[in-house]
C-alpha cells in the first residue's frame, strides 16, 4: 500500500501541467465550499449573537398578554417585578423592561412609536442606555438608525412624545433624543423609544411594573414566573434558523456543481491516464500485482489529486480564510425591513467539523470517480495490456 | 468524447450562471413583488412618510396617471395598489364583535388582472402560498395570513369587517367575506396581513380613483438597476413639478426603498465573484480537457508526421479542430445548460419542504433565471479553454520526434 | 393701562374680592352645558390636509349616561349611528350591517378623522365631579368678561390632567379651553363661539378643536339646533334601535 502511495504521486507530479489543473480546481472546491459554509456559519452565530447582545441576553420572560405583533395587547402587557426576579436584577443579571404606545410629533404629523423603558444602569444589553442619564431639561432618548431616519431626527434633535399613563391620562413632553445607534437588530429600532426604565414607570404610574425581562443566566430552569412565561433564546430566534437553513440548502446546489466540474476533469484524466498506461497496467500484473491492486494504485492516483488540492488549498485557503474572518465579508442580504437580525457585514467561523467534512466529501467523491475508470482495468487482458493494445 | 466533455463543462456553467442569478435575486424579487416594485410611482408626501402608509396622502386619478405611465413607460407592466392600516373585526352570530386585530392591507388587482402570467395574483405567487380556502374569485372576498384567522377565530367563508379609515380620515367600515389564508413565512406578515382586491379596498376606503402607489414592474420580470435609472430619468422629465407640490407623482426605484439599494449592489457583487470563481474553475478544466484530448492524439500525429505532414499543419489542425470542438460543445452545452436552466426557471427547486408550512410565500422554492448572458457566457471558456489546452498539447508535437509520437501510437 | 388693569384684577382675584368661588363658576357651567335630554342636529367639519370635509349628524341625548347619534351626510356616512352606554359605544354602519364595538385602542382614535377622539365624546362625568378649579385671573376674550380658571383633576383616570378654562363671567359659558398633559405640555384647545339662549340655559353652538401637537387647522363643530328637555323614547338607546 506504501509503495502504491508512492508510485502514485510520483505519477502525479509526472503528469505535470494536467494534475496541476486539476488540482487547482479541486482545491477550489475546498476553499469554496469552506468559505461559503463558514459564511452562513458566521451569519447565523452573529445574527443570534447580536440578538442576544442587544436584545433577548440568554432568554426573556413576556408577560401573558405580550404580543409584539399586535399593538393593541401592550396596554395590559405589563406586571410587578416578581420578587425571585429581584436579586438577579440587583446582580445586573437580568433587565427589566416595560413598554407602551406612545405618538411622537415630528415636523406636525403624527407617528406612532413604541415607547420603551429599559434602565439606564444596564449592562447586559448593548443598547447605548448610559447615554439615557444625560442631564437635560427634556427626557433623555435614544433610539435606532432606522428610526432616526424614517422620523428624519438627530443626535439632539427635540420632539413632543405624547402617551398616555396607565389610567389613561394625557402625558406630553418633549424627549431630547441623545444618542442614536446603530443595531442590526431592527425590532429595538423600527418605530421605537428608548428612554429610561425609572422614568417610564413613573410617568405611567406603573412602579416596579415590567413587560418582559432579558436575563443572563441561561441555566435555571423555570418556565413560568408569576405572569411571565419563558422565551428561550431558541424560541427567540427561530426564524433565523429557518432562514439559514434555506439559504444553505440553496448553496449546496452551487457545491454540487462545483464539485461535479472538478470530477469531471479527474474522472476525464483518469480515463486518459489508463488509455495510455495500458503498457504500464500489464507491466505491473506481469510483475505479480493482482489486478485489484493495479485498480487500488490508480484510485489512489486519482484520490491524491484530493490531497494534492488539500495541500495546495491550505496553501492559499489558510491565509484567505484568516484574511476573510478578520475583516468579514459584506453578504448581500438585508432583510430588516422583515423583522430580523442581519449583519450587514459577515465574519466566516470555520470549525473543524466544517473543514474536516468538507474534506472527506471531497476526498471520497474523488475516490469514487477515480475508481470508477479504473475498474476497467480489472477486465483487462494483462497481455494484450503489456503490449499496449488497445482494448 | 471531447466535445462531449466541453459541452458538459459549459452546461454546467450556463446553469449554474442562471441559478446563481435565479437565487441572488430571489430575494429582491420577493421584496418587488410584495411591496417595492422595480419602480413605483407615489406623491411627494407619501414618499417622505412611506413608513406610514399614509392613505391620505395617497394619488388621485390614478387610472389617467397609469394610463400615462403605460403610455410612456411601455417596457414597464404598470398595476395600482393601496397599502394600508385597519382593523378586522369578526362577528359573532349576532353579528356584534366576537374579536378584532390590527391588520396591514394590500390592495391589488385580484379580479379584473387574467389569473395567469402576469396577473397580480401570480406575481404575488398567491395559489403557492394558500393555506386554506381558495384565491378570491369574487368582488367582496379577501384573504388572511393563516395566523391572522386563527387568532381571529374564523374559516373561509365567514364573514369579517375591515375598519379602516378613508383617505379623509373618517372611519370606515366594510364587509368582506374570507375567501382563503396564505401563509408568508415571515413572521411579521403572518401576524396580520390581509389582501384584497383593489376595488374593494377603494370602496372600503373611500379612494375611488386613487391609491397609494402605482407600481411597475419591468418586462423582464427581473430589476435591473440601469433600467430603472433610464425610468426614473425619464419620469422627471415628463412629469415635472416645478411647484413642489406635496401631491404630485415622485417616482422611487427598488434601490430607493428601505434598504434595498445597498442590497441589490451586494448581490450583484456576490453573484459575480461566485461566478468569476466558477468560470475559472471551468476554463482550467476544459483547459486541461483541451490538454488531455492533444494527448490522446499523439499516436495519430505520429502517423501523420511520418506520412509526410508537416509538423506546422499537424499542429494548425489540432488548433483548428480544437476551435471546433469548442464550439460545438460551447453550443451543445449551452443548449442543454440552457434546457436545465429553464427546467429550474419553470418548476423551482423546492427546499421548503422540512420547514414548517411548507407552502409560504418567502422564497423558500430556488429558481434559475435565465438572462440573456447565458446565451454567451459557456462559450468563452468553452472555446478559449479548449484551444488553449490543444496548443499546449499541441506543443509536444514540436518538442518530440516523429518516431516517439508514432510510439505513442503503440502505447 | 392693560398692564394696570391686569394688576388690579389679579389682585381682586387674589384676595377674592367679588370674585365668585371658582367650584361654583364651574357649577354654573356644568348646569349650563349638561343636561337632561337634548336633540340636536350639528355639523363637523373636518380640515383634511387636502381640504375640508362636513358630516352632519342628529343626536339624541339622554343625561349623560346615554347617547344615540345617526349620521345624516354626507352619503357614505349616512346612516351610520352610534350608541354610548355608560362607557360602552357601538356603531352600526348600514353598508355592512354590522354592529361593531368600539373598545380599547379604537376609543382612541380620532371620530371621523377629526382631532376629536371616541374617548373625548365618551367622558360623561360632571366638570366638577373630575377637576378641581382655581380662578387664576379675569380676562377679556372677544369683548367678553370672563374668569380664567385653572382645573386639575382630582381622579386620576381622566384624559386631561389639567386645563385652562375661559368662562363667561355673565353666562357662564367657557368661551375658550386649553387642556394639559401631566407634564404641563398643551395638548388640545377648544374654542367656543355663538353662544345662544335655549330655554334658559347658554349654550356656545360653535366650537374648533384643535390638536396642538398636529399641524392642520383643526376640527370645526357647529350645532344647527338645540332642543332642550324633550321626550326621547327609551328604545332609541339600545343596541336594537342602531339597525333600524
Amino acid at each position: 500500500m506504501k509503495i502504491a502511495f508512492k508510485l502514485a504521486f510520483r505519477n502525479l507530479i509526472g503528469a505535470g501541467l494536467r494534475t496541476w489543473l486539476n488540482v487547482i480546481v479541486l482545491s477550489f472546491s475546498f476553499v469554496v465550499i469552506i468559505w461559503m459554509k463558514g459564511i452562513l456559519v458566521g451569519w447565523d452565530h452573529q445574527a443570534k449573537n447580536d440578538m442576544e447582545q442587544w436584545e433577548i441576553g440568554k432568554g426573556q420572560f413576556w408577560h401573558n398578554q405580550y404580543d409584539p405583533y399586535d399593538g393593541f395587547t401592550i396596554t395590559d402587557s405589563h406586571a410587578p417585578i416578581p420578587s425571585e426576579f429581584k436579586p438577579e436584577i440587583e446582580k445586573g443579571e437580568m433587565v427589566p423592561m416595560l413598554f407602551a404606545q406612545g405618538t411622537i410629533y415630528p415636523q406636525g404629523r403624527m407617528q406612532p412609536a413604541m415607547i420603551k423603558g429599559i434602565p439606564a444602569s444596564q449592562t447586559l444589553l448593548k443598547i447605548p442606555t448610559h447615554k439615557l442619564d444625560s442631564v437635560t431639561d427634556a427626557i433623555p432618548a435614544i433610539i435606532g438608525e432606522v428610526m432616526a431616519r424614517s422620523s428624519h431626527l438627530e443626535k439632539g434633535s427635540r420632539i413632543v412624545l405624547r402617551w398616555r399613563d396607565s389610567k389613561g391620562t394625557f402625558d406630553a413632553t418633549e424627549i431630547e433624543i441623545v444618542d442614536i445607534f446603530s443595531t442590526t437588530v431592527p425590532t429595538i429600532d423600527v418605530a421605537q423609544v428608548w428612554i429610561n426604565l425609572e422614568t417610564m414607570q413613573e410617568k405611567l404610574l406603573l412602579p416596579e411594573q415590567a413587560t418582559l425581562f432579558s436575563f443572563a443566566n441561561p441555566e435555571e430552569n423555570r418556565s413560568e414566573v408569576g405572569d411571565f412565561r419563558l422565551k428561550t433564546k431558541k424560541d427567540l430566534t427561530a426564524e433565523i434558523d429557518a432562514m439559514i437553513e434555506t439559504k444553505n440548502k440553496g448553496q449546496s446546489v452551487f457545491y454540487i456543481i462545483l464539485l461535479l466540474l472538478a470530477m469531471l476533469a479527474i474522472f476525464d484524466t483518469q480515463i486518459l491516464s489508463i488509455f495510455r498506461r495500458q503498457k504500464e497496467i500489464g507491466t505491473y500484473v506481469a510483475l505479480g500485482y493482482t489486478r485489484q491492486q493495479v485498480v487500488t494504485l490508480f484510485t489512489v492516483e486519482g484520490a491524491m489529486h484530493a490531497v494534492l488540492a488539500a495541500a495546495l488549498a491550505a496553501v492559499y485557503g489558510v491565509p484567505f480564510f484568516i484574511w476573510q474572518a478578520r475583516v468579514g465579508f459584506t453578504v448581500p442580504m438585508d432583510t430588516s425591513e422583515f423583522g430580523m437580525a442581519i449583519a450587514p457585514t459577515m465574519y466566516p467561523i470555520y470549525s473543524m467539523g466544517l473543514i474536516l467534512s468538507t474534506t472527506i466529501i471531497v476526498l471520497l467523491t474523488t475516490s469514487v470517480v477515480s475508481y470508477w475508470p479504473a475498474r476497467r482495468i480489472a477486465k483487462m487482458n494483462p497481455t494484450e495490456a503489456l503490449r499496449g493494445k488497445i482494448q | 468524447m471531447p466535445i462531449l466533455i466541453v459541452a458538459v463543462g459549459v452546461a454546467m456553467s450556463v446553469f449554474l450562471h442562471a441559478y446563481i442569478t435565479g437565487l441572488m435575486n430571489d430575494s429582491i424579487e420577493m421584496n418587488a413583488k410584495l411591496s417595492f416594485g422595480h419602480v413605483k410611482v407615489v406623491t411627494k408626501s407619501f414618499a417622505e412618510n412611506i413608513s406610514q402608509m399614509p392613505t391620505d396622502l395617497a394619488l388621485l386619478e390614478t387610472t389617467a396617471l397609469k394610463e400615462k405611465l403605460s403610455k410612456e413607460f411601455p417596457e414597464v407592466a404598470w398595476v395600482e395598489r393601496i397599502q394600508f392600516g385597519g382593523l378586522i373585526d369578526a362577528p359573532d352570530e349576532n353579528g356584534e364583535t366576537k374579536s378584532q386585530g390590527p391588520a396591514i392591507g394590500i390592495g391589488i388587482d385580484l379580479l379584473s388582472a387574467p389569473t395567469g402570467r402576469g396577473g397580480e395574483t401570480e406575481r404575488m405567487g398567491m395559489a403557492k402560498s394558500l393555506v386554506r380556502g381558495r384565491l378570491p374569485e369574487n368582488k367582496g372576498e379577501i384573504l388572511l395570513s393563516e395566523l391572522f384567522s386563527q387568532k381571529l377565530g374564523v374559516n373561509p367563508g365567514d364573514k369579517i369587517t375591515l375598519i379602516g379609515s378613508t383617505m379623509n380620515g373618517a372611519m370606515s367600515y366594510y364587509n368582506f367575506f374570507l375567501a382563503g389564508t396564505l401563509s408568508f413565512g415571515v413572521q411579521v406578515m403572518d401576524k396580520g396581513t390581509i389582501v384584497a382586491d383593489i376595488e374593494d379596498v377603494r370602496l372600503a376606503l373611500d379612494m375611488e380613483d386613487a391609491a397609494t402607489e402605482i407600481t411597475g414592474f419591468f418586462g423582464s420580470g427581473y430589476f435591473s438597476a440601469d433600467l430603472a435609472a433610464d425610468v426614473k430619468e425619464k419620469f422627471v422629465s415628463n412629469f415635472p413639478n416645478p411647484e413642489n407640490d406635496e401631491y404630485s407623482p415622485v417616482m422611487l426605484s427598488l434601490k430607493d426603498q428601505g434598504s434595498m439599494g445597498q442590497f441589490v449592489d451586494l448581490s450583484n457583487t456576490m453573484g459575480a465573484i461566485i461566478t468569476f470563481v466558477f468560470m475559472l474553475a471551468m476554463s482550467l478544466v476544459l483547459w486541461n480537457a483541451g490538454l488531455l484530448g492533444g494527448i490522446r492524439r499523439y499516436g495519430e500525429f505520429g502517423i501523420r508526421l511520418a506520412m509526410g505532414e508537416e509538423k506546422k499543419h499537424v499542429y494548425r489542425t489540432l488548433v483548428y479542430e480544437s476551435v471546433m470542438i469548442g464550439i460545438a460543445g460551447s453550443v451543445v452545452g449551452t443548449a442543454f445548460g440552457l434546457f436545465f436552466a429553464w427546467l429550474l426557471q419553470t418548476y423551482g427547486l423546492n427546499l421548503g419542504d422540512s420547514m414548517k408550512g411548507s407552502s409560504m410565500m418567502m422564497p423558500t422554492i430556488i429558481r434559475a433565471r435565465i438572462t440573456p448572458v447565458d446565451f454567451y457566457i459557456g462559450f468563452l471558456p468553452g472555446i478559449v479553454s479548449t484551444v488553449i489546452g490543444a496548443m499546449l498539447a499541441g506543443v509536444g508535437i514540436y518538442k518530440r520526434k516523429t518516431s516517439q509520437l508514432f510510439k505513442e501510437l503503440e502505447a | 393701562m392693560k398692564t394696570i388693569i391686569a394688576f388690579i384684577l389679579t389682585i381682586i382675584t387674589l384676595t377674592g374680592f367679588s370674585t365668585p368661588d371658582a367650584n361654583e363658576i364651574l357649577r354654573k357651567v356644568d348646569k349650563n352645558l349638561s343636561s337632561d335630554n337634548r336633540v340636536m342636529e350639528s355639523s363637523i367639519t373636518i380640515q383634511g390636509k387636502r381640504g375640508a370635509r362636513t358630516i352632519t349628524s342628529k343626536t339624541y341625548a339622554m343625561g349623560d349616561k346615554k347617547s344615540f347619534t345617526e349620521y345624516l351626510s354626507p352619503a357614505r356616512e349616512q346612516g351610520t349611528k352610534m350608541l354610548k352606554l355608560e362607557n360602552q359605544l357601538w356603531i352600526y354602519s348600514p353598508s355592512t350591517d354590522r354592529i361593531i364595538q368600539i373598545s380599547g385602542h379604537l376609543l382612541r382614535q380620532s371620530v371621523m378623522g377629526s382631532d376629536l377622539s371616541y374617548e373625548d365624546m365618551m367622558d360623561d362625568r360632571k366638570l366638577t365631579d373630575i377637576y378641581d378649579a382655581k380662578v387664576l385671573s379675569e380676562e377679556e376674550l372677544d369683548g367678553r368678561k370672563t374668569y380664567l380658571i385653572e382645573l386639575t383633576a382630582k381622579v386620576t383616570d381622566v384624559a386631561y390632567h389639567s386645563q385652562k378654562m375661559w368662562v363667561d363671567a355673565e353666562r357662564f359659558v367657557p368661551l375658550k379651553q386649553e387642556m394639559y398633559a401631566k407634564s404641563g405640555q398643551l395638548l388640545k384647545r377648544l374654542e367656543m363661539k355663538d353662544v345662544i339662549q335655549v330655554k334658559g340655559r347658554w349654550f356656545p353652538t360653535t366650537m374648533i378643536y384643535k390638536d396642538m401637537l398636529k399641524d392642520g387647522d383643526g376640527t370645526e363643530f357647529k350645532i344647527s339646533k338645540i332642543e332642550f328637555n324633550v321626550e326621547i323614547p327609551e328604545y332609541i338607546f339600545s343596541k336594537a334601535a342602531l339597525k333600524k
